[in-house]
C-alpha cells in the first residue's frame, strides 16, 4: 500500500475512494456531505427516541442505514459504528446501542472537524 | 429511456441518479417500496434498480408483485443489497429479479448491466411488434385483408352484447357476388380475384368507419353495422349493391360487370341472440334474394319486392 493510500485510510473520510466511485466531482461530494449531515440531524433524533424507548427494531433499521450511507462516502469508522448499532439493534442490547449511538456522534463531529480543514478536493 | 430508482437512502439514490442521467437515462426516484409500486405503474418504467432494504415493502417484495403481473411489459429489476451472500444473492433472484448487485455500487458495472436490461427490453419490443404482425396477418384473409371468417364472428359476438348493454341493434349485411363462377370460368381465377377486390374496396368505401368488412367464404362478404336497425339496414343494403354493380370493373383483360345479393338482418328480428343465429337469418334472406333473381336485396322479415337493377354477366 502506498504511503498516500495509507493516509487516506486514517482519515474519517478515504477521499480517493469516494471520489472514484463518483467520477472525481469535488462539488459533488460536497452536495453528498451536506446530505448526510442533513440526514444525521433527523436521523440521530429518530435514535435517541428508538433508545429510549427500547424501539431495536427501529434501532437496528437506523443503524443499517447510516451504515449504507457511510460506506457510500467511504467513511469507514462511521460504517463500522454504525454496523455495531445495527448489531446491537439486531441483538436487542441496549447498553451497546447506547454506546454506538454517542461514538456514532462522536465520529461525525469528528468527520465535520476534519473536513473544516480539509474540505473535498484538496487532497486526492 | 426512465429508470426507476427505488432507493430510501437518499446518498445512495443521489448518486444513482447523477451516474444514470450522466448515461443518458431519465431517472424516476422513488424513497419506498410503496412508492416504487405506484411508479412501476406507468408502463413506460421498464428498467427499475431495486435496493432491497426499504422501510414498508422492501425490494424483494416489489419484484414478486411485478412478476405477478399479467397485462403489462416486461420489466428489468437490478436488485441492490449490501447483502452478498450466496443464499441472499439466489433468494433475491429467485423473487423476480434480473439481476443482483452489491453495494457498494460499481458503476461501470451498473453501466453495462442497464445496457443488458436495454438490450432484454428493446428484444421484447421487438418480439411484441412480431406478435401484431402475426396475429393481424392470422385474422385476415390473405387476399383482400379484410378479416376473416373466425375474426368477424368474434366482433359480431362483441357487437351483440355490446349491442344489448346499450340498448342498441346489430345489423349484418351478407353479400354475394352473383354468378362469380361464371367470371373465375370465363376470365380465370386471376381475374375473378381481381373482380373480389375491386368489390371489396367499393365496399369499404361505403361502410362508417365503426363498421367491419370480413370475408365470410368464397365470395360471400359480410358487414357489420352497429347501432343499425330495420328502419336502415335496407337503406345500406341497397347503398352497398349499387356501389358494387352500378359500374362495372376494369379487369387487366376486360370491363366486368359485377353485381352482388344482400341479404339484411339484424338483432331486433326474433332468434337473432347470437352471432351465428343472426348470421343464419341474414344467410336465409340472401338465399331469398338469390331466388329473386340476384342483384337485389332482401331484409328478414320483410317480404317486399327488392329494388333491382339487371345487369347481365
Amino acid at each position: 500500500m502506498s504511503e498516500s493510500a495509507n493516509l487516506n485510510k486514517l482519515r474519517p473520510i478515504d477521499f480517493c475512494d469516494v471520489l472514484d466511485r463518483i467520477g472525481g466531482d469535488t462539488a459533488f461530494l460536497k452536495e453528498l456531505l451536506n446530505i448526510y449531515f442533513q440526514e444525521y440531524t433527523e436521523k440521530k433524533r429518530l435514535l435517541e427516541e428508538a433508545i429510549t424507548q427500547e424501539d431495536f427494531t427501529k434501532v437496528c433499521e437506523l443503524g443499517h442505514s447510516l451504515k449504507g450511507a457511510s460506506a457510500n462516502l467511504s467513511l469507514s469508522r462511521l460504517r463500522r459504528v454504525a454496523f455495531a448499532l445495527e448489531t446491537a439493534g439486531r441483538e436487542r442490547h441496549l447498553q451497546l446501542a447506547q454506546e454506538a449511538a454517542r461514538s456514532f456522534d462522536t465520529e461525525v463531529q469528528t468527520l465535520k472537524a476534519f473536513l473544516e480543514g480539509n474540505p473535498p478536493g484538496k487532497f486526492v | 429511456m426512465k429508470i426507476l430508482i427505488a432507493e430510501d437512502d437518499q446518498i445512495s439514490s443521489r448518486i444513482l441518479q447523477k451516474n444514470i442521467e450522466n448515461w443518458g437515462y431519465k431517472a424516476v426516484l422513488a424513497r419506498s417500496g410503496q412508492a416504487a409500486w405506484e411508479a412501476l405503474q406507468d408502463e413506460e418504467l421498464r428498467l427499475s434498480i431495486l435496493d432491497w432494504m426499504m422501510p414498508g415493502m422492501d425490494g424483494v417484495e416489489v419484484c414478486r408483485k411485478i412478476r405477478h403481473r399479467k397485462k403489462y411489459k416486461y420489466t428489468y429489476i437490478i436488485l441492490l443489497s449490501a447483502r452478498d451472500r450466496k443464499q441472499d444473492i439466489i433468494a433475491g433472484l429467485s423473487s423476480g429479479a434480473d439481476d443482483y448487485m452489491t453495494k457498494p455500487v460499481n458503476f461501470l458495472e451498473l453501466r453495462a448491466r442497464l445496457q443488458t436490461g436495454k438490450r432484454i427490453i428493446d428484444l421484447e419490443d421487438k418480439l411484441l411488434v412480431i406478435q401484431t404482425q402475426l396475429k393481424d396477418i392470422a385474422s385476415r384473409d390473405g387476399l383482400t385483408k379484410i378479416w376473416n371468417r373466425s375474426e368477424i364472428s368474434k366482433f359480431l359476438s362483441e357487437e351483440l352484447e355490446r349491442g344489448l348493454r346499450e340498448k342498441k341493434p346489430t345489423g349484418v349485411v351478407l353479400l354475394d357476388l352473383d354468378h362469380f363462377k361464371k367470371i373465375n370460368d370465363f376470365y380465370g381465377h386471376a381475374i375473378g380475384d381481381q373482380a373480389l377486390l375491386q368489390v371489396v374496396s367499393r365496399l369499404k368505401r361505403k361502410i362508417r368507419k365503426s363498421d367491419k368488412i370480413g370475408r365470410y367464404g368464397g365470395d360471400e362478404i359480410i358487414i357489420i353495422l352497429p347501432n343499425c336497425g330495420l328502419d336502415e339496414i335496407k337503406k345500406v343494403g341497397e347503398r352497398l349493391r349499387l356501389a358494387v354493380g352500378k359500374i362495372g370493373i376494369r379487369t387487366d383483360l376486360d370491363t366486368v360487370p359485377v353485381t352482388v345479393s344482400a341479404g339484411c338482418a339484424t338483432s331486433e328480428l326474433p332468434g337473432t341472440a347470437s352471432a351465428d343465429k343472426l348470421i343464419k337469418v341474414a344467410d336465409g334472406a340472401l338465399l331469398k334474394a338469390k331466388g329473386r333473381g340476384r342483384n337485389c336485396v332482401v331484409v328478414a322479415g320483410q317480404d317486399r319486392e327488392p329494388a333491382r337493377e339487371q345487369i347481365n354477366v
